[in-house]
């Protein structure tokens, strides 16, 4: 981890800021805290490692706007629901739109902090699969058109023979542009080269 | 008054005044034709007299005349005899043989008293009186035989010289002569024989003395008038026809006083020795007698034509006069009644004549005096009426303009200027139909304006009506009605035209044609009924319900029907109607037309209005509990939210805390912190539910009298959705008449509401048709009761414990508040709530409320502490 994960709380309530701070605080996570939305905006810089506790109803912008303006931004910080009595449906809303959990009032700490390690860990996980996947597209970059198909003809599985019958070419021909291939990916392997092209497809390894 | 008759004597006046006219009249008739006769007498009898005497004269020359004429034929007679005698025979037969010696101085043979052989007796034949003397002369004049016939010789102037007296000639030749002064007759003639010689003469002497002149008038004289042979030169008398009246010798002078003379020559026969006259005698006194005759028969006739004179004008005038005592007597009535004269001005009786003048004054005097006062009248009248006029003319809503003979306007209102919107300066000598009208309309107005004139009603002024588009000034068009009236002003024609502006009445005609259809047009049945119930008109739409009412235009209504149409008439006022067909309901309107002795029905098939109604009023009830519901959810909701905060933070506060200590952090200053946290929040929690509490007892109650009976009804009517959703029907065992109870309306409603839910849930697990819920109401003194009966599987005696206990539900969604609130709202009415129930069988919920009494003694109750809605059941 490159970067020291931050607990980020969102709430109204001060007491329930400052009690989640102190419960939290005593695992010896780093916790912030913010009386509105607007105000962590303005704190917030994208690239921050770390999840999000966000309480649903607040005044100003409430809890379900502020987590569709981070995924509109593709501001992926992983979100947990803090709600109240009756809001279950509303945190129901939440979850569809990507929260990672939701936690009714009042807490049960054990349930919390688990969440907010699972939510920790999902978040580095995530930056971790990001990076990656930048890699490999800075190394697809690299290859020329004819190796791109020969690469994802190769990468769902057929065949030499197969792939230079459908290019019209010789084997030996997509022979050498595997090699190239695999070359400019850096692959050691055909299953890491297959690894890679999920990976750049966006699939979960 | 009196002037005129200044110049009669007022006693004479006053004597003219009392005669009646008839008897004036008979007095002028004879004056006047006394006057007249005597003027025509002395005219007359001299214009009489003198053609008289013209006339005697004439005759008297006539006479005359015819006196010589005979004496003159008489001695012709004398002529032709003597020639006869001269011409004999005899004579020629005497003398033949005989032979007279011419020396031989011979006397002359007399033959005295008897006739010779020669001298046959003609004159006798010839009714000639004979001659005194006949002679024979021979051819040298001398005389040789004279025949005497009397005593008288022949004169001696005869004897001496007998050639004087023969003519020169063979012819006649006689000749009146005066021998020894007495006149005389001598005719001669030549004597010849056979062969034409001359043998001598014949001399035939006659006296002319009475008997002659006699013989020669012959008898005609009978008017004792004479004839006479006068001598020329001393104018006396020789012979005359009557010598004893008129003596011989006498001069004639003598008679001229008793006789009219007549004289005249006797110029034929020339040769007489002496001027000779014959005269012609008429004696004055015949003349007079006759001239005396004719003078008073003209003188009867005078009188005859006098008097019929004299009758005829006093008949004329007695005729007249009863004329004018008609007409007086009319007058006098007219002058009573039609000018309102009571004193006629004059007396009755008397000179119709002067009455009639004394009245024709006084009448023309009153005349005049009603002239100048009608006159005086009119003039004000006058002015009156143009004031009028003019304020007609200028308050008029019409526009009235006034057109010359050619169509030109001369004068025009203040409503012409603003409705055809003219400029006033141009507008005099403009034509009318050229400026204002649309040229395809000038046409017909020039018709118009000319049937004006000539179109003339029974009893109407000829006018001329009609519709037509105007212009304006400006040139915008709009419909006008258009009235002509001509008028006739010091001979010359000018038209009035009365202009309507029609746009508003033709937007109304389209607008009331538009309305004619509306009941035609109408979606709605709409009924016209007679006062007896018969239908007159019927819209298309009114077919269905006709149809129900098995009934058609021209038909009756129903007889219920009919009675509601009698009711509306008779109480004048509409009335409305539901009629329930089952499968239709209509909303019926009787509008009575009182004048006109009908009803109009307007109806309106109300059936979806209605089911709506039944619908919205369901959704409604349903509307009023899940609102209620909300409500209380979201006071729940809300609380539990504010309870949730300080509690979180307590929790929070508590489990660092733990964390810390477990974990041996032991800073105890944080710790410490903590905890005053944890009590805060707790305190904060105190404070929310402090606060609510508060807010829940600020409701003051509304307490109002109301039936317990409608409650119960209402609450009915709440849950019919549900209790139509299992198929029941609530039964209801009402008490009778009203249960006044004074409550808070809502509030019983919901324990109502409340308990009826709760049956209906336990019936929910009776299968359907066993399912029973009953609600009844009954007073007990001074208590009334309702009870909630339902056959449900009834509650368990365990549970019975616990039933109003807070937050004891055995439903999944209940909160268990429904029955503690009930139980605190009845609390707070001074009543309450039980229940008994046998499991399987069902549960009874009863309820108490006591009656209201006189509405002083509970002026609002207690202060209650109801916990507000806080979640019924559900």
């Amino acid at each position: 981890m490159s970067q020291e994960v931050t607990v980020f709380i969102v709430d109204d309530d001060q007491a329930m800021r400052n009690s989640l701070q102190w419960l939290i605080e005593s695992v010896g996570m780093r916790v912030e805290t913010y009386d509105s939305a607007q105000a962590f905006l303005d704190a917030y810089y994208p690239g921050r490692a770390g999840c999000l506790l966000l309480d649903v109803r607040m005044p100003g912008m409430s809890g379900l706007e502020l987590q569709a303006y981070l995924t509109r931004r593709e501001i992926r910080l992983p979100v947990i629901i803090i709600t109240g009595h009756g809001d279950v449906a509303m945190a129901v809303k939440a979850m569809k739109s990507g929260a990672v959990d939701f936690i009714e009032k009042p807490f049960d700490d054990e349930a919390l902090l688990a969440s907010i390690r699972n939510a920790l860990r999902h978040d580095e996980k995530q930056r971790a699969l990001r990076a990656q996947r930048a890699d490999i597209a800075a190394r697809m970059a690299e290859l020329t058109p004819r190796e791109h198909e020969v690469m994802s003809m190769v990468t769902d599985g057929r065949s030499n023979k197969e792939i230079a019958a459908s290019l019209g070419v010789s084997a030996k021909t997509v022979e050498v542009h595997r090699a190239r291939v695999m070359d400019k990916m850096r692959a050691d392997s055909l299953a890491e080269l297959v690894r890679m092209a999920m990976i750049a497809r966006g699939d979960e390894v | 008054m009196k002037s005129p008759r200044m110049s009669f004597s007022p006693v004479l006046y006053r004597l003219l005044r009392m005669l009646p006219m008839p008897l004036i009249a008979i007095m002028i008739g004879v004056l006047s034709g006394l006057a007249v006769w005597i003027v025509l007498d002395q005219a007359q009898s001299r214009a009489v007299k003198r053609i008289f005497d013209s006339e005697l004269q004439e005759r008297l020359d006539l006479r005359s005349r015819e006196s010589l004429l005979r004496f003159g034929q008489y001695m012709t007679n004398y002529a032709a005899t003597a020639r006869l005698l001269a011409n004999h025979r005899r004579l020629a037969q005497y003398l033949e043989p005989l032979f007279w010696f011419p020396g031989e101085e011979v006397s002359p043979i007399v033959y005295e008293g008897f006739r010779p052989f020669w001298l046959p007796d003609f004159f006798g034949r010839n009714a000639l009186l004979a001659p005194s003397h006949v002679l024979l002369v021979d051819s040298r004049s001398r005389i040789r035989e004279i025949y005497q016939a009397g005593d008288l010789k022949l004169p001696e102037e005869m004897l001496a010289d007998p050639q004087q007296w023969i003519g020169p000639g063979d012819e006649v030749y006689t000749v009146v002569t005066r021998l020894a002064d007495q006149p005389y007759l001598v005719v001669s003639d030549s004597i010849e024989d056979a062969g034409g010689y001359k043998m001598g003469h014949l001399v035939v002497v006659v006296p002319i003395d009475a008997d002659f002149l006699k013989a020669s008038e012959g008898a005609v004289s009978a008017d004792s008038s004479a004839v006479a042979l006068l001598d020329a030169d001393d104018q006396r008398l020789l012979a005359t026809s009557e010598p004893e009246m008129l003596l011989p010798g006498t001069k004639l002078e003598q008679w001229t006083d008793n006789y009219l003379v007549t004289s005249q020559a006797l110029p034929e026969y020339e040769g007489s020795n002496w001027n000779m006259l014959f005269a012609t005698f008429i004696p004055n006194r015949s003349v007079t007698q006759m001239s005396e005759r004719v003078v008073r028969f003209e003188r009867n006739q005078r009188i005859i034509a006098a008097l019929v004179f004299i009758s005829v004008f006093t008949l004329v005038i007695y005729l007249v006069s009863a004329r004018l005592n008609k007409v007086l007597k009319r007058m006098s009535r007219f002058s009573e009644r039609a000018l309102d004269i009571a004193q006629p001005g004059f007396q009755r009786g008397g000179n119709q004549l002067l009455l009639l003048e004394d009245w024709i004054q006084h009448f023309t005097h009153l005349v005049l005096k009603a002239r100048e006062e009608m006159s005086r009248k009119h003039e004000h009248e006058m002015r009156e009426t143009e004031a009028l006029k003019a304020a007609i003319m200028e308050a008029s809503l019409d526009a009235i303009v006034t057109l010359s003979r050619s169509g030109h306007i001369v004068d025009y209102n203040a409503m012409a200027e603003s409705m055809l919107r003219f400029s006033v300066d141009d507008i005099y000598g403009v034509e009318f139909s050229a400026r204002f009208l649309e040229p395809a309309q000038r046409q017909v107005f020039d018709a118009m304006l000319h049937e004006s004139s000539h179109h003339e009603d029974a009893g109407h002024r000829p006018h001329a009506r009609g519709e037509l588009w105007a212009l304006r000034a400006d040139g915008t068009r709009f419909p006008v009605e258009i009235s002509i009236v001509p008028i006739e002003i010091d001979e010359e024609r000018v038209y009035t035209l009365y202009i309507h502006d029609a746009t508003m009445r033709k937007a109304a005609e389209r607008e009331i044609k538009s309305l004619a259809r509306f009941a035609s047009e109408s979606p709605n049945p709409i009924l016209r009924v007679s006062g007896e119930g018969l239908i007159g008109y019927a819209n298309a739409a009114s077919h269905p319900l006709l149809e129900a009412w098995r009934t058609a235009p021209g038909e009756w209504l129903p007889q219920a029907w009919i009675d509601e149409v009698r009711a509306a008439l008779s109480e004048g006022r509409n009335h409305e109607r539901e009629d329930d067909q089952g499968s239709q309901i209509y909303s019926l309107l009787f509008v009575p037309i009182q004048d006109l002795d009908y009803v109009n029905i307007y109806a309106r098939d109300i059936t979806a209005v209605r089911r709506a109604e039944q619908e919205s009023r369901q959704h409604q009830s349903e509307l009023v509990h899940v609102c209620r519901l909300s409500t209380m959810g979201e006071v729940a909701t809300g609380m539990a939210h504010e309870l949730n905060q300080p509690l979180s933070a307590i929790v929070n506060y508590a489990n660092g805390a733990s964390r810390r200590l477990q974990s041996g952090n032991t800073d105890s200053d944080a710790l410490v912190d903590a905890m005053r946290h944890i009590s805060s929040q707790a305190r904060r929690a105190g404070e929310i539910i402090r606060r609510l509490r508060a807010l829940v007892g600020k409701q003051p109650p509304i307490r109002s009298a109301v039936d317990l009976n409608y409650l119960v009804r209402e609450v009915c009517g709440f849950v019919e959705f549900e209790t139509g959703k299992l198929d029941l029907q609530i039964a209801l065992d009402l008490a009778e008449g009203e249960i006044p109870v004074d409550v808070d309306l809502v509030q019983i409603e919901q324990v109502l509401l409340n308990l009826v839910r709760n049956a209906l849930d336990a019936l929910e697990e009776r299968p359907v048709g066993e399912r029973s819920l009953r609600i009844g109401t009954s007073t007990e003194g001074s208590h009334a009761r309702v009870q909630v009966r339902d056959n449900g599987p009834g509650i368990p005696p365990d549970r019975m414990i616990h039933l109003f206990d807070p937050f004891f539900t055995t439903k999944e969604s209940g909160m268990g508040m429904g029955l503690p609130i009930s139980q605190t709202i009845l609390e707070g009415h001074g009543g309450r709530i039980w229940a008994e129930s046998e499991p399987g069988a069902g549960t009874v919920f009863n309820v108490q409320l006591p009656i209201a009494a006189v509405r002083a003694d509970s002026p609002g109750g207690e202060e209650q502490e109801s916990p507000m809605a806080a979640g019924m059941s559900g």
